[in-house]
């Protein structure tokens, strides 16, 4: 029998003898504007992992929520294992067996693997008011060696790499006694090979008897691990199935609401001059140690340039330094032959750079200003935007309701302040200000960041639309279906240094996978790295 | 000579207000809040104890009092700024604005005096004599012979340690000051802990006022906390936020305090400079703890560099 042939012949079994672990019943939740949850019905059978999906703002999230007991529905009722809860608190959602994994983790980085994971419930002496710490560590080796979690139990939080992080906050759900795992999109910040991993230990955790709550907006990974499949769609579930039974694509349009392309269109790039060269560049990090190193590559006109790698491995101090928001501490960066390494971050714009940041709402846009405000952030200088540091209001007006018009932003007017919109428009205004200027460099990075699907389509689309017109495109981002989908060319980054440049042909899912975690495949590949080392 | 036995008690002595607002502030620091209200908490200390010691004719019982007057003020601001969430440092300085008048217009309201008050009624603490350490040379005479506060804040320090580091209920606090999500998704509930710090945190800056006013001295002046809860607070930052380094800190701050007061007295310079040191040095150190961070990276930088350019050659 084949590994895939066993899984399967386990999925069948498991589906035999299903008893039902949770039952939410007409659960309806109304945010102020919002209906949240609309009579939503969720059925989660025992020992099994069904896969929660939709779009952000679909009400994944609250629904889950809802079940750990952050918030009361208004409407429904909740059973588990057949009997009606009232789930008001995330310490009744404990007692009852649930457990989460949230997607931002939630620990204390200064306390110790097992500090984070008995707190709130640690064995004590002295009538409970002194913690036992030898008996701690032993509850967490044992507990680690009973479901195959390695840690290292007196390890600082903080100093453990992600993949660690997340085993932590399974721990922290097992020692809780969950029966139940709720995990809130936890491959969002794996490499494939850590979400293999991943995906083994949810594996073992279902052999043990566990029902685990999967959400996600990634389709593969839906149809690898899960065993049944509920979409949800503007606070509804739209559509339920076996996972057998259905394909990404059917999943994809459920999701959407209409049919999506899963596959870009895209022509062959047709490569111009170097617009952007960076060469032998190292930038610090904010504590001073190098975050990349001796880092070389070079840009061309209609192209796109994607550097794949797992976050925290050097990315965002590349970008700043090329967009001028980090010093550089050695090397060039060079925009059409021009030195622009000590240029403040206006003179590269009026240059012809311009900038997605990876955080929209921080670095982005103003989330207090209104949207006409952001649309001119780069431009309220510049005629005919302002005359003799006077603003034209009507000028302002017309530009902003172009943008708004031509990317699609979906707003009641202009004066709205920037958070009363969703993700999706606030990138979509973002991109619309970046690409007016019609760059000669887009640098974007993590552009598609917590974006839905139909969202993702459509940055997705001007990005290569822009490649098209002539611009050279600097993609950065750790969805590697992202890169794969989009590149041209592709260079990975590990630990602050490049493991390899890659033509978009011989790039695939395994090799670029390997890359990212630091294993530079045996394969032959052509050498297209640059004078790294003197010949 | 500046140096000598007695400038060790006196530091001791001086150091003792200090160490009762650090470990103040440092308890709810741990528990996430920046209480500057602490200033403002041990003036009202130290008023409410010369109140209750003149009218009980015990300075026990000052003390007592002037711990329940300072929780009282402190539940004003748990309530402001926690339950109301109204911003926790504006709400430190109303506290504080606040503490200083009333205690002005308490003074003449209840003794009819202005300035200060003072009176032979009045009782102050005793000093204690340690049994059989009074009796060893030099050791007797360096930590016997205090007032009872004294040795109470040299206790608390202790159990403040024990408590943060080995108790579940301190494991918990400081859960919640780093990283409150978290402590949340695992049952802990964190505005009861804020509020447990915040009145903890007034029922030692009351032990610090009711020092100041019965201990140190035995009268009430406008003011008399004199900037004690900030140097608490600087203390706090100097020890890092832990219960034993915010007591360094508080010697530390004591030290130049007494040196201040000693070369008072031997008349070499202008008093206001003098007075100015203490201040003037805690400034300074501030003022390297912030760069510190800054000549730290420097350094590593440089040591980066320097080691990066040896491998690639």
């Amino acid at each position: 029998m084949t590994p895939r042939e066993t899984i399967l012949d386990h999925k069948n079994k498991r589906q035999n003898n299903s008893a039902i672990a949770v039952c939410m019943k007409n659960i309806t939740k109304v945010f102020p504007r919002v209906i949240a949850n609309d009579h939503v019905n969720l059925t989660v059978n025992k020992g099994e992992i069904l896969a929660l999906v939709g779009e952000n703002g679909a009400g994944k999230t609250t629904l889950m929520n809802i079940l750990y007991g952050l918030y009361l529905p208004d409407e429904g009722s909740i059973e588990i294992k057949g009997e009606e809860v009232r789930i008001d608190s995330p310490d009744k959602a404990i007692r009852l067996g649930m457990g989460m994994v949230h997607q931002h983790f939630k620990m204390v980085p200064t306390f110790t693997v097992t500090e984070n994971i008995t707190l709130g419930n640690e064995p004590a002496w002295g009538k409970g008011i002194f913690v036992d710490k030898k008996k701690a560590r032993a509850q967490v080796i044992a507990l680690s060696e009973q479901y195959g979690l390695k840690i290292d139990p007196d390890q600082r939080v903080r100093d453990i790499p992600v993949g660690l992080q997340q085993r932590v906050e399974i721990l922290k759900t097992l020692y809780r006694k969950a029966e139940v795992l709720i995990l809130d999109e936890p491959t969002a910040i794996l490499t494939p090979q850590e979400t293999r991993e991943l995906f083994n230990v949810i594996r073992g955790l279902v052999r043990d008897g566990k029902t685990v709550i999967f959400i996600t907006h990634k389709l593969k990974e839906v149809m690898e691990i899960s065993d049944q499949v509920v979409v949800m769609r503007r606070g509804r579930v739209v559509y339920t199935s076996r996972t057998q039974e259905t394909t990404p694509q059917k999943l994809a349009n459920m999701m959407v609401g209409r049919e999506v392309l899963l596959q870009l269109k895209k022509t062959p790039a047709k490569r111009g001059e170097v617009v952007l060269a960076v060469k032998n560049l190292t930038v610090l990090d904010n504590r001073g140690l190098p975050a990349v190193r001796r880092i070389s590559f070079e840009v061309r006109k209609g192209m796109v340039l994607g550097i794949a790698g797992v976050e925290g491995n050097g990315q965002t101090e590349l970008v700043e330094a090329i967009t001028g928001l980090r010093q550089v501490e050695s090397g060039n960066i060079v925009l059409e032959g021009r030195e622009i390494g000590m240029f403040n971050p206006r003179r590269r714009r009026e240059l012809g750079m311009a900038h997605i940041p990876e955080d929209r709402m921080t670095t982005g846009l103003n989330m207090e200003a209104n949207l006409k405000d952001n649309a001119i952030v780069n431009s309220y200088y510049k005629s005919p935007i302002s005359k003799l540091n006077i603003l034209n209001f009507k000028v302002i007006e017309k530009f902003t309701s172009r943008l708004v018009k031509e990317f699609d932003i979906r707003t009641p007017n202009l004066n709205v302040v920037a958070n009363t919109l969703s993700g999706g428009n606030l990138q979509k205004l973002v991109l619309a200000r970046e690409l007016a200027g019609k760059p000669k460099i887009l640098v974007a990075s993590q552009p598609t960041r917590g974006l839905d699907i139909g969202s993702i389509e459509f940055v997705h689309q001007r990005i290569i639309d822009a490649r098209d017109s002539g611009t050279a495109v600097l993609l950065i981002s750790a969805e590697l279906e992202e890169i794969l989908s989009l590149s041209d060319q592709i260079v990975v980054m590990y630990e602050g240094r490049i493991v390899g440049i890659l033509e978009a042909e011989e790039a695939d899912e395994e090799t670029v996978g390997l890359m990212m975690a630091g294993i530079k495949p045996d394969k032959k590949m052509k050498d297209t790295s640059f004078k790294e080392k003197p010949f | 000579m500046v140096f000598d036995l007695e400038l060790i008690r006196s530091t001791l002595r001086l150091a003792t207000p200090i160490a009762f607002a650090g470990l103040a502030t440092m308890l709810t620091i741990q528990a996430g809040i920046v209480n500057i209200a602490v200033e403002g908490m041990m003036l009202v200390g130290a008023f409410v104890a010369v109140v209750g010691s003149y009218y009980t004719g015990s300075a026990i019982i000052g003390v007592i009092l002037s711990m329940l007057g300072s929780m009282t003020l402190a539940f004003i601001f748990a309530l402001f700024s926690l339950k109301w969430k109204a911003h926790i440092i504006i709400m430190g300085i109303a506290i504080n604005i606040f503490a200083n008048y009333l205690t002005v217009y308490l003074l003449r309201a209840i003794f009819g005096v202005a300035g200060a008050f003072s009176s032979p009624d009045l009782k102050g603490l005793e000093m204690i004599k340690l049994p059989v350490i009074d009796n060893v040379p030099i050791l007797g005479s360096l930590v016997s012979g205090y007032s009872i506060l004294v040795y109470i804040c040299w206790i608390l320090v202790l159990l403040s340690h024990i408590f943060l580091y080995k108790t579940k209920l301190g494991i918990h606090l400081r859960a919640v000051g780093e990283n409150p999500a978290a402590a949340e998704v695992m049952g802990i509930r964190c505005n009861e802990m804020r509020f447990f710090a915040v009145m903890a945190s007034g029922a030692l800056a009351g032990l610090g006022g009711s020092y100041l006013s019965l201990g140190h001295l035995t009268m009430f002046t406008e003011g008399m906390s004199a900037g004690r809860g900030f140097m608490g607070l600087a203390a706090t930052i100097f020890g890092m936020f832990t219960p034993i380094g915010t007591f360094l800190g508080s010697i530390l701050f004591g030290l130049f305090d007494s040196i201040s007061w000693r070369l008072q007295g031997m008349q070499i310079m202008p008093v206001q400079f003098l007075q100015m040191l203490p201040y003037a040095i805690i400034v300074i150190i501030l003022m390297t703890i912030s760069f510190r961070e800054k000549w730290v990276r420097a350094m590593t930088a440089k040591a980066n560099r320097a080691a990066l350019e040896k491998a690639e050659e």
